[in-house]
């Protein structure tokens, strides 16, 4: 059963994450969160519709421009190491 | 109803709700729009700081929050709230250590929260300068109408 011990217990031991490319997952709700903010902070009048369309415009193409960059850096890496 | 419109006040009442404004946004993420009545737009940034700030906490537990070994993120991390200064002193003594990779997760999750924290912080005592919330309530009478 869970109780406000056990919730707070499990913000005192760190969850496993693998070195991996996988970690690069974490970037996301970390982009989802900024995105979300800045139209917040952004947008004159908040209208619910294009509030969440802006921010997931902004949220796409935030994400897009950090796999590009991901994929730019690893050609990189391959061109120099190869 | 707290008067939100700041072009009639004097100029140390206008000084003082600005610095109320922004004084409220640091201590509770949002409450800053809250008070100038955008409070649709503070329930949001309180959700989404708070969310944000939680799961930093959550991945790499409170130990990435260290004032003595992590100065310049603990910096970052207590512009999310003064509260962060409370588990920065329980953490000093080092009963938390956590390495590697969900530190790192950990630690940039809480200072982006923080970081985001300031950006509200500027837009609310920006919005209250402007008049911005008496401006909105104005325009969503004009289209309940």
């Amino acid at each position: 059963m869970l109780d406000g011990g056990f919730i707070l217990a499990a913000f005192t031991a760190p969850i496993e994450i693998g070195t991996t490319p996988s970690s690069m997952l974490w970037m996301f709700p970390l982009l989802a969160a900024i995105a979300l903010v800045y139209k917040a902070t952004k947008m004159r009048v908040l209208f619910t519709k294009k509030y969440l369309l802006e921010s997931l415009l902004l949220f796409l193409s935030v994400s897009g421009f950090m796999i590009m960059a991901i994929i730019v850096l690893n050609l990189l890496s391959w061109l120099v190491t190869s | 109803m707290a008067d939100t419109n700041t072009t009639n006040r004097l100029p140390l009442d206008k000084g003082l709700w600005l610095i109320t404004v922004g004084l409220a946004a640091w201590i509770i993420p949002g409450a800053g729009h809250f008070l100038i009545r955008e409070r649709k737009r503070g329930m949001i940034l309180f959700a989404v700081i708070t969310t944000l700030f939680a799961m930093g906490l959550f991945v790499g537990s409170i130990g990435v929050v260290d004032w003595v070994s992590g100065r310049i993120w603990f910096y970052a991390q207590i512009l999310y709230s003064p509260a962060v200064g409370l588990i920065g002193n329980i953490t000093k003594g080092g009963g938390y250590p956590v390495y590697g990779r969900p530190c790192d997760v950990g630690q940039i999750y809480t200072c982006i929260a923080g970081l985001l924290n300031l950006l509200c912080v500027l837009s609310a005592v920006y919005m209250a300068y402007c008049g911005r919330g008496e401006m909105i309530g104005h325009e969503q009478e004009q289209d309940n109408a």
